[in-house]
Order: C-alpha cells, then structure tokens, then sequence
C-alpha cells in the first residue's frame, strides 16, 4: 500500500485556517497595484478601493471561483513527445530557483557569477535525468541584458531539451513574447494552449500583496493556459506571523485571492497551489530555506492544496549551506522527503543550495538520485499472496544444502527491480573496490557524471525557417529600450526589483 | 534461431529442464559435440558476465544462470566428454568453502558463481567446511586454488588451521590459497600464510588469475 501522506491540520484546524483566510479576504482583501487587475476584479464582483488599492474577496467569489480550477494538467516537452501529468494524486519533480552562483571549485571562492553557458548546461543537464521533468530558468544568465533573458532563454530551451520549461511571470511584455515564441515553436497559439510548454510562476508579495508586473504576466499565462505556479515566499517572523500557522493562514488567502485572478482572466486557467514559504532566522533575520520548519509549511501547504483539489507545489532539496558538505546533504533530504511524504506534487529546487541562490550541476545529478530514493519511500510496501513470498520460504528454508539463500532464486529475479531502487551515485562497495576504484567521494563521482552527461548530449536540430524566425524575434527583443519595457508594463519608475532581489533599471542612467 | 541463440535464451530464462533437453538432444543428433556445446556455453557466460559489470543485469541474474548452467554441465556434457575419454579445459579448479563454524554463504557463493562464469572449474563445498574436507577435495579433483571464506572474528581462525594442516601434510606448495570475508584483511592473509586475498567476489577473480599465473 502507498504510504498515508503526512496530514499536519486535523480536519477542524483546516477548516478553521480556511475560515480565517477567508476572513483575511473580505475584510482587507489584497492590495493589487495593477490598475488594469483592480478593474476587472471589480467587473467580477470583488470590492475595490481605488485610494488604497485594496482588493476585497466576498467568500463567495472565492468559493465561485475555486470551482473551475482543474485538478490536473499535462505539461509537454517542445515537439509535444514528452509528456508529464501533473495531478493531485502524484508526485512529479522539477528545478526552480534562482541561482546567481554556480559551484566551481576551482574558484577561489568555490562558487563564480552564472553566465549563459551555465545556464544551458543546467537545461542539458535536467534533459538527461530521470526523475526530473521541468527546468525553469534557474541558472541566471548574468552576461544576457535583463530584458532580453526570457527571449534567449526559450531559444536554449527548444535547443537543448526534450523536456518543458518554465519561466517566470514578469510582466506582460516578456511573457507575450514568451508565448509568441513557444508559439513558432510548436506550430500556432492553438497547439500551445491545447499542449502546454511552459510553467509560470507567479509570485505574490508577503502580506497580502500582488505587484503589477506579476498580475501582468499572470494574465498571459492564464489566457494561454499554461499552467502557472501562484507561490507566495513569505517568512515567518518578517513577512508573515513567526507562527507558521499564521503564516500558512496569511499565504492561504494570498493563494486563493491569486487564484480567484487567474480564473476570472480565464475560467479553466492551470494553476499550481504553491509554496517556497520558509522562516527568518531570529538571529540573523537570514532566511531558513533548510529549516524543518520549510519542511511543516510544505506539509500544510500541501493539505490545503489537498482540500481544494489543486495541484501543488513546493520545494524541496532546500539547503541554507554555503558548500557541499553535510548540511547541505541533510537539509536537502530532510526538505524533499517530508515535501513528498506531504503529499505535494511538484516539488522543486533540485541542484540548488544556499537558499537556491547558488547552483551545482553536481548536485542536480545527486538530486536526481535521492528523488530516485524518496519516489521508492512513498511508493510504500506491496502487498500480494506474491511479494509474501510464502513459497520460496519455504522452499529456501527447507533446502537440504547448507547456506543456501534466495539470490538464485527466480522470485528474487522477478521482484528485484519493482521492490528495490538501484542508487546510480551512492557508493556501496566494499572499501578494498571502493579504493581500486580511485577512493572517489560522492562529489566527485557526481562530478564525473555532470561531464559525461554534457559531453554526450546532443543538441536538437531545427528547422532553418523556425530558427531564422527565433533569432529575429531575439533581435527585436534586444532592441527594446527600457522606456519601452515600462510603458508596456504601465510602470512609472526608473527601477524594477524583481521578487528574486534582482533589480532592473536602465543601464544609462 | 541459431544453437546459441536458443541456448542464450534458456540461459537467460533459467530454464534448466530446457538447456538440458536441448542439449542432450543435439548430442544424440550429432548436431553438436560436448566441446562444441561447452564453448557455446562459455560465450554466454561472458556475455552474462559483461551485461554484470555494465550493471545491465544483477547478481540474480548471474548467479542463477551460473546454476543453470553449472547443471547442465555437470549432468550432460561432463559425462558426454568423459565417455569419449576426453578432459574439459578450465582456467583451473577451485575448491572453495566457508570454513568451520561459519555458516555464512552468500559472499562466497557470489565468488563461486563469479568463478565459474569466468571458466573456472569450480567445487563450491558449502559451509562449515573441515580442514579434512577442504584437503580431501582438492586432492580428489587436482584441484589448483583452495578458497576460503570466513564471515566471523571468531571463525577466522580455522583459515589458518587449514593452512596449518596443508603444510602439516606436505602439500602447501601444490595449491594456492585465497582468503576472504568480512573480518579477514590483506594483514591477516600475509599472517597465516595465503597466498591471496580479496574484499569481495570481483576483486577475488582478479586475486585468482593473477596467483595461478604464477
């Protein structure tokens, strides 16, 4: 039987989360900055104060709302071949993060600044893996102008996996080109909104709050229905009570107020039930992002998902270390394992560390492998009159010749590969073979993997037509000013932060 | 489908009933000699092998086609090759046992079975083998190597025993012999005289090849 999911509210104590945030909705609502979002919520009932920019949601509307978001969703690879059903019943796992840093022992620092290449590695890299079905922009690319990091993104992305590919929703301008690009690529809008590609993520800002260049590229994504990751990361003790109660509470209606947008933009829109909310260290007022407490909200956030019937998202393999030691080992365990006991169905982060601002390709491959290890956890034990195995008890522990075991036997050959899961970087051999074998730490066996993996992957061909297409689009992308960018955004400021700390501004100024 | 494809196919299915309907039956047809048959079975015991240590296949797998393979031989083409008076090539005979008070096999057994899918002759005595036991049988068979295993602090010791009783009766130069086990180390091996040691089934093949050339 699969195991029972980890259940942290009892059926009381989600109800009464969700009576409270539903309190938190009607009486002070989200403040939404998007003059464009306000009106149309208002045009579907919800109550809006134009001077504070305050959004109220009646329980009804919400209630309403709840009732046209699909319980699953299949996510397809570039040429449609690869497929992935995300669901409220299963697991799936995935990248996500933002990683300004890459692993490089031969750095002074043991880390360096991401660049391009990096970032194409990262996608070549998840395009190998097993048990990884998504890259989303991870790996920033340092050395891409800002505003043209999308566009370059989707061009690596239909060049270097067979796998979908998320990005985030940041404003309308680049998210429309991410859809008119994905668009060309397999072949019209239809296709696209038929066959998904693409994941969004939609970040709203603990407490309460959705910025506009968020609810701008929100609005694409749900038109096409690709769908999107509504994850508030708020803190608890800074951007949310320290009770991760009132924490799960306050990012519970910053959900549901996201949610209710995507489906009055467009009933029917995907959506993930998502989280990347961890705690603030009360002693640093550093974020925790291996904390076992990410590892509690995950949960909650995952029954709550459960009790709207919503896929969810959240992260695991989250580590607050600075290097790939021990720490870093046990927090990202710790984080997946209780992540997919919860119950979630999109876990993410894999091969990021240091709050998943630092990357490592080594420890993508070694995340590939424990995701291996937690998929066997939760898959539990089977039970049959076969996997008993009366019979070849018997028969072993009957057998005249002395030290006879159940290695040869045929029942051991027909159930070893469904009962047992084969580690491909674990080393479990005895310590004369492991020395012959050149006395390789798991690092440095991951390491080996990375290389061979990049050096035996093939980029995929396209059509000269579609590929012309792409670069121009690229170019036109590039030629954009940044008064440009923020008119199309109805931004008037000289700077944009984005949710991840990165800022854009403009470069002459 | 080829001889050895249908062979490879009963190999692989573990269908010893099959292998040796088979082969007795090519043998009664004439299609087919005993030593013809032998290296047919050889091939496949490296393919097996291969697909092993390219972590295609598991020790299962290895280990059952050994057995399947293993009776076969010893009840259809060993007696078809003796009744024409004629001798089977080996890499070489290895006796090979867990010694007293030990009742642990598995990691033996894997190197007999290693053994055998190498080309090596091999008379795999169980456990709880007696120095008596382990001389006697190597002195039936010609036997080139004597294996011992030992999983226990407390039965390492009967190792040395056997090496004692070997030189005791004058005959530690016509065998060489190989330790192994969980307790025992390359130290001990040198202690009580071996001539080889290994840490495990792979490792053992290495240890035996390169002690027999000697």
């Amino acid at each position: 039987m699969k195991l029972k999911k980890i259940d942290v509210f009892s059926q009381n104590e989600l109800e009464e989360i969700h009576s409270a945030s539903l309190e938190l909705l009607a009486s002070v609502g989200m403040k939404v900055d998007s003059d464009k979002a306000r009106a149309i919520l208002q045009q579907n009932g919800a109550e809006v104060n134009e001077d504070t920019h305050f959004v109220k949601f009646s329980e009804s509307l919400i209630k309403e709302k709840l009732k046209s978001v699909p319980s699953s969703f299949t996510l397809h690879g570039p040429d449609g071949k690869f497929k992935a059903t995300v669901d409220v019943n299963h697991t799936e796992f995935a990248t996500i993060g933002t990683p300004v840093k890459i692993y490089d022992p031969d750095h002074d620092k043991g880390v360096r600044k991401t660049v391009m290449a990096d970032t194409i590695n990262q996608i070549r890299i998840v395009d190998s893996l097993e048990n990884v079905i998504c890259s989303h922009i991870d790996v920033w690319p340092n050395d891409i102008k800002y505003t043209a990091i999308h566009a370059h993104c989707i061009y690596q992305w239909v060049k270097n996996t067979k796998k979908p590919y998320g990005l985030g929703c940041l404003g309308r301008l680049a998210s429309q080109d991410m859809m008119n690009l994905a668009s060309l690529i397999v072949g019209g809008d239809e296709e696209l909104i038929k066959h998904p590609r693409l994941v969004g993520f939609m970040n709203p800002t603990s407490p309460l709050h959705l910025p506009q260049l968020m609810t701008n590229g929100f609005e694409v994504f749900t038109k096409y229905k690709q769908p999107t990751i509504i994850a508030p990361e708020a803190l608890a003790g800074t951007s949310s009570p320290v009770t991760l109660a009132g924490l799960i509470t306050q990012t519970n209606a910053e959900i549901l107020g996201s949610v209710a947008l995507s489906q009055i933009y467009n009933p029917g829109a995907p959506i993930f039930y998502g989280t990347v909310s961890h705690i603030t260290d009360m002693r640093t007022g550093n974020s925790a992002m291996g904390s076992v407490e990410m590892g509690l909200i995950t949960a909650g956030i995952a029954q709550l998902a459960r009790y709207y019937n919503i896929p969810s998202r959240g992260p695991g393999c989250g580590s607050d270390s600075k290097v790939l030691d021990l720490q870093n080992g046990y927090e990202r365990m710790q984080t997946l394992m209780l992540a997919a006991q919860a119950g979630i169905n999109y876990i993410t982060c894999a091969g990021t560390y240091e709050a998943t601002l630092v990357e490592a390709l080594e420890l993508l491959v070694i995340d590939d492998d424990l995701i291996g290890m937690v998929k066997r956890a939760i898959e539990g034990i089977t039970v049959t009159e076969d996997t008993i195995g009366i019979n070849v008890i018997k028969k072993v522990a009957t057998t005249e010749r002395k030290g006879v075991n159940f290695l040869a036997e045929k029942h051991t050959k027909d159930h070893m590969k469904n009962e047992l899961y084969f580690p491909k970087l674990s080393d479990r051999n005895r310590r004369a073979t492991w020395y012959k074998k050149g006395a390789k730490d798991i690092i440095i066996r991951a390491s080996e993997k990375v290389t061979e993996i990049l050096q035996s992957h093939q980029v995929n061909d396209l059509p000269k037509e579609l590929e012309e297409k792409l670069l121009n689009y690229i170019k036109e992308v590039e030629a954009r000013t940044f008064d440009e960018y923020k008119k199309a955004e109805d931004l008037m400021v000289d700077s944009i932060t984005l949710p991840d700390g990165i800022e854009i501004k403009d470069e002459k100024k | 489908m080829s001889i050895e494809e249908k062979m490879k196919n009963l190999v692989v299915e573990w269908d010893e009933d099959g292998l040796k309907e088979f082969c007795s039956s090519l043998l009664e047809q004439k299609r087919s000699s005993a030593e013809e048959l032998l290296k047919i079975i050889g091939s496949i015991m490296k393919f097996i092998g291969d697909q092993f240590e390219n972590e295609e296949i598991f020790l299962p797998d290895l280990i059952g086609a050994a057995n399947v393979v293993k009776t076969v031989i010893d009840e259809v083409l060993d007696p078809a090759i003796r009744a024409i008076g004629g001798e089977k090539n080996t890499l070489g005979k290895v006796v090979i046992g867990t010694v007293e008070s030990d009742v642990h096999s598995i990691g033996k057994d894997l190197v007999a079975s290693f053994l055998f899918s190498n080309g090596f002759e091999v008379y795999n005595l169980g456990v709880e083998v007696t120095a008596e036991e382990f001389i006697n049988k190597a002195e039936e068979v010609s036997a080139d190597i004597i294996g011992m295993s030992s999983l226990l602090t407390m039965s390492m010791d009967f190792q040395k025993q056997v090496i004692e009783e070997l030189i005791k009766r004058g005959l530690r130069d016509k065998y060489k012999v190989i330790v192994g086990g969980a307790p025992t180390s390359e130290e001990w091996a040198k202690q009580i005289g071996a001539d080889a040691w290994a840490d495990d089934a792979i490792e053992a093949i290495a240890a035996i090849k390169k002690i027999i050339k000697n």
